[in-house]
């Protein structure tokens, strides 16, 4: 039966793609993957308590870390589970951010209705603010077992407690806990091809997750419900609008964030005797500096995605000011500033986010630079170093002989275990030596010169800079943006049998000048983002608007 | 945490959904990148492995930021230019006129140490009817104030004059010689000041006054040097001083950083233009009147100083500028100071009614026209300076005078004085 209809499969993509190839430039058919089940990371579930409930509503807590995997930390979101111990943290957080919504001060403007009286249960206004909240939180609306059940919990609440808002928050805490909400799942339904696809709500999820890092708003869910989304036109009018807004730059910075692996700022350490200067101030800022600059460059002033490694445009703080030796006209405040040609900052490498994100806590390190670029920005794997590796020679800074990080490099790859990877990263990383490991500029090392020449893939340079202008003409780095973004918008790797259309995609890309906005737009409206493989029928799983027992008994 | 977004609620019942973030959103609006008003900071010294703003700025235009204000002391190990010993404190004067039994019940019979807390006020309310004598000085008459004996002193030769003659803007005084044999300094501030406790080497006034600029960020001095086209010999350049209307970046250690941006403070009066010139890496200027803000021992004060010059090695270190401040500081703008806190006579170890005799009898500047007396002391303050960025008001043409010696009347009145 499986061989059947992988067969079958098979034959109806080979005819379709067969008649779309005749008919001109078209995306190649792909049936996609599995629909992904995908734990809300962090900034996710931040960012939709902060746009449900607003801004002043506190989220003090703490979350399980997510696995990067293929280079993406959204990835690992959709092999992530839930252990009993994180779930009780997730209760006492949904707790706490519920009896926020229902204090005082905030049922004003968050709840629509008001109870008969705050004293008793009133299932009307509670299945008002239930129906309403709830349709963000789920990304859909609710069933009506699940209206039910949430109500009758913030009922059964309110008795017990003798208030309408303490019952109610017990209903919102239950609705904030349930897999439901913390998790991302994606519904397959049949489409015109014969294959399959997204529907509607798992559609709008999907685009706002990417394109906004945020639960579905209203109008998308309103063109979910009524299939816009199932049309070029509805899908291209929502993208448009989403783009239009600042919270797409938001979404991509979040991209950024991901692929840079920039959560390690949040336990980025400096030794502070050897870098004073790098302080507190002065880590977040960096983290935003080169977040605000690529939201900019690729949103605002729509670049060449290959100029975020050339461009001597930027923003910059306060804080970053006496790091950089600029001006800065309002020190409380970030303003764009573009560094002078010939100036040694240009590119997003160059960044003090990349030198200090990438370097040891009392050292600069052009293996993790070396390392990061060739994985992070051209999205080659360097391979893991074995571990038996004697580190001593190149730790010993003050080796009279071996004086710079050159030297010392040279002389640990004479080992021929080591020597291979190092020669991928080594000549990238020494580039960048002019960045001490907390970014500032500095010529010499031990009272030596320091020589940042090198060459990647076949293109020399004499410093970091000239590493820039080889990035930029590197195709894998307009490649690599592509793969990930992809991967990122959709939870997983792309398959073998996509190939085809990433090198489509990748195609695209070039056409259109390497403009990122562009590429969303490709990705956004095509089948491809939202083709998938319906999952094989289990009998024992719920369907998505049914009630479990578990949540039954909340 | 990022911070590019402000708070706006999907099903917010007051405001529409999603509310353009206000901070992303104004930023974008002048989001062009624009010419920088900023004066660039030039490196210090040539000497630096380390690249320098120099490096990538051609602005002409050098941006200081004092990072230490003292009063220029001389001392020698013996304290030579002492020989009657340092002053006598405010609390051994009011101690020896208290009765034994005000002592036992002041110090719980000798148990505790006398001047403490509250006392350290009462101890300077010794007037006939528990006046401080620091707001009133002539009130009480203490011992002779102690004063410098010695003739060698930093400053510089504010008269032009190598002998004790007076001239129409000066009374007769004696010069001192600097360290290095240059003579007819006149600094009578030091002649005043150098043998009281608070002034001298870690003496509590001026050291305290320091530490709290540094930890509170208040009275920043700037200076900004510009149309520099050479920064070790220049035989023109621009010297103004301001207010600065930000705080000190520090680094962990809590040390200033360099190269940060300060705003220039509103305030009328400030930022007068000095001429001046650059030889071999010293700026030197011509005389202007000048206010400067000054911080300290927690009281707000403001220095104001009349032909005042500045001596600055621009290559004093890899990175900073030191040298001096001088000119004539009118007594009454000095006093303001210890109107302000009668503790400090207390700190200081100092009687405020025997300097304040002291101070008009050691004036050397500005005579009164109608008594003939001096009103002003010959000054001399010893400065250290990091650079930093001066930021102006695009139009701060109209704020900032450039005239020289732009009559005080006209100041004051501009600042409301």
């Amino acid at each position: 039966m499986i061989q059947l209809t992988t067969i079958l499969r098979t034959t109806l993509l080979a005819a379709i793609a067969l008649t779309l190839s005749a008919c001109g430039e078209s995306e190649p058919l792909t049936e996609g993957s599995e629909p992904q089940l995908r734990r809300l990371t962090e900034q996710q579930y931040r960012n939709t308590i902060r746009d449900v409930f607003g801004g002043n509503i506190i989220v003090a807590g703490r979350f399980d870390p997510l696995e990067r995997i293929d280079g993406l930390l959204a990835l690992g979101a959709s092999s992530a589970t839930i252990t009993p111990a994180a779930l009780e943290r997730y209760e006492s957080l949904a707790r706490s951010i519920a009896l926020q919504v229902v204090d005082e001060n905030n049922r004003k403007v968050l709840l629509s209705c008001t109870p008969t009286s705050a004293g008793a249960r009133d299932d009307s206004c509670a299945e008002t603010f239930i129906s309403s909240v709830g349709r963000f939180l789920f990304r859909r609306p609710l069933t009506n077992a699940e209206q039910a059940l949430y109500t009758t919990i913030s009922g059964s609440g309110a008795e017990a407690l003798g208030d309408f808002y303490q019952g109610l928050a017990y209903g919102l805490t239950g609705m904030m806990v349930s897999p439901k909400f913390l998790y991302v799942n994606e519904i397959a339904e049949p489409d015109q091809d014969g294959l399959h696809r997204l529907d509607g709500y798992s559609k709008a999820t999907r685009l706002s997750f990417l394109l906004w890092n945020t639960t579905p708003d209203a109008v998308l869910l309103d063109a979910a419900e009524a299939g816009d989304l199932d049309t070029e036109d509805g899908l291209e009018e929502q993208f448009n609008r989403m783009m239009a807004s600042s919270r797409a730059d938001h979404g991509l910075a979040s991209f950024f964030e991901d692929m840079l692996e920039f959560e390690r700022f949040d336990i980025l350490e400096k030794d502070p005797v050897i870098y004073p200067a790098f302080i507190l101030d002065v880590t977040e800022d960096a983290k935003e500096q080169t977040l605000r600059t690529l939201t900019h460059l690729l949103l605002e002033e729509e670049v060449d995605y290959r100029d975020i490694f050339t461009s001597r445009k930027t923003f910059i703080s306060g804080s970053l000011g006496p790091v950089y030796r600029v001006p800065v006209d309002n020190p409380e405040g970030w303003m764009p500033y573009e560094f002078p040609e010939g100036s040694p900052w240009a590119g997003i490498h160059t960044h003090l986010s990349f030198q200090a994100l990438f370097s040891h806590p009392g050292k600069s390190s052009p293996t993790l630079r070396g390392q990061a670029v060739r994985e992070h920005l051209l999205c080659q794997k360097i391979p893991e170093p074995p571990g038996d590796v004697d580190f001593s020679d190149f730790n010993n800074d003050t080796n009279a002989v071996n004086r710079t990080a050159r030297q010392r490099l040279v002389a640990h790859n004479e080992e021929a275990s080591c020597a291979g990877c190092h020669k991928l990263m080594d000549p990238i990383g020494l580039a960048m030596e002019t960045f001490d490991g907390a970014g500032q500029l500095r010529t010499m090392e031990n009272g030596v010169v320091i020589d940042t020449s090198g060459e990647l893939d076949g293109i020399s340079y004499s410093d970091a800079v000239g590493l820039g202008e080889a990035l930029h003409q590197n195709p894998s780095a307009p490649a690599c943006v592509t793969h990930r973004l992809y991967a990122y918008g959709t939870g997983r790797s792309p398959v073998p049998a996509e190939r085809q259309w990433m090198a489509y995609l990748e195609e695209k890309f070039a056409e259109t000048g390497y403009k990122v906005s562009d590429l969303l737009q490709e990705m956004v409206l095509s089948d491809a983002f939202y083709r998938v493989i319906p999952p094989a029928l289990d009998t024992n799983t719920a369907d998505a608007g049914s009630v479990s027992a578990e949540e039954t008994q909340l | 945490m990022m911070r590019l977004y402000s708070a706006g609620s999907f099903i917010w019942t007051g405001r529409a959904c999603y509310q353009p973030a206000p901070i992303w959103e104004a930023m974008r609006k002048d989001m062009k990148l624009k010419n920088l008003s900023a004066i660039g900071a030039l490196a210090l010294s040539t000497a630096a492995a380390t690249p320098t703003a120099a490096d990538v700025d051609t602005e002409r235009t050098i941006g200081l930021v004092v990072v230490s204000f003292y009063t220029s002391v001389y001392e020698t190990k013996y304290m030579e230019e002492c020989p009657r010993g340092l002053a006598i404190g405010n609390d051994e004067i009011w101690w020896k006129s208290l009765e034994p039994g005000i002592r036992d019940e002041l110090t719980n019979g000798g148990e505790i140490e006398p001047v403490t807390g509250t006392r350290r006020a009462m101890s300077a309310k010794r007037g006939p009817n528990g006046e401080d004598v620091c707001a009133v000085p002539t009130i009480v008459e203490d011992p002779p104030h102690k004063t410098v004996e010695g003739s060698i002193s930093y400053g510089m030769n504010l008269d032009g004059l190598l002998d004790e003659a007076t001239t129409p803007k000066t009374c007769s005084h004696k010069n001192f010689t600097t360290p290095d044999g240059q003579p007819g300094i006149d600094n009578q501030m030091y002649r005043l000041l150098g043998c009281t406790f608070g002034w001298r080497d870690s003496g509590y006034v001026e050291t305290n006054a320091n530490g709290e600029l540094i930890d509170t960020s208040q009275g920043i001095i700037l200076i900004e040097v510009s149309e520099v086209d050479d920064r070790r010999n220049d035989d023109e350049v621009t010297v103004r001083m301001y207010r600065a209307n930000d705080i000190f970046p520090k680094d962990a250690q809590g040390n200033v950083l360099p190269y940060a941006s300060y705003r220039v403070h509103d305030i009328p009066g400030y930022g007068n233009a000095a001429k001046g010139r650059i030889v071999d890496g010293v700026l030197s200027t011509d005389p202007i009147e000048a206010f400067l803000p000054y911080y300290g021992n927690l009281a707000h004060s403001e220095i104001h100083l009349r032909d005042m010059r500045m001596e600055l090695d621009l290559e004093a270190t890899e990175d900073r500028a030191k040298g001096i401040i001088a000119g004539y500081r009118d007594i009454e703008n000095f006093w303001s100071y210890f109107r302000k806190g009668g503790y400090l006579a207390v700190t200081g170890q100092f009687s405020c009614p025997s300097m304040y005799v002291a101070a008009h009898e050691l004036a050397d500047g500005y005579p009164d026209p109608n008594t003939g007396e001096c009103t002003a002391l010959s000054s001399s303050y010893t400065i250290e300076t990091i650079p930093a960025f001066i930021v102006r008001p695009e139009d701060d043409d109209s704020k900032t005078s450039e005239a020289t010696t732009e009559p005080r009347a006209t100041q004051l009145a501009a600042r409301g004085e």
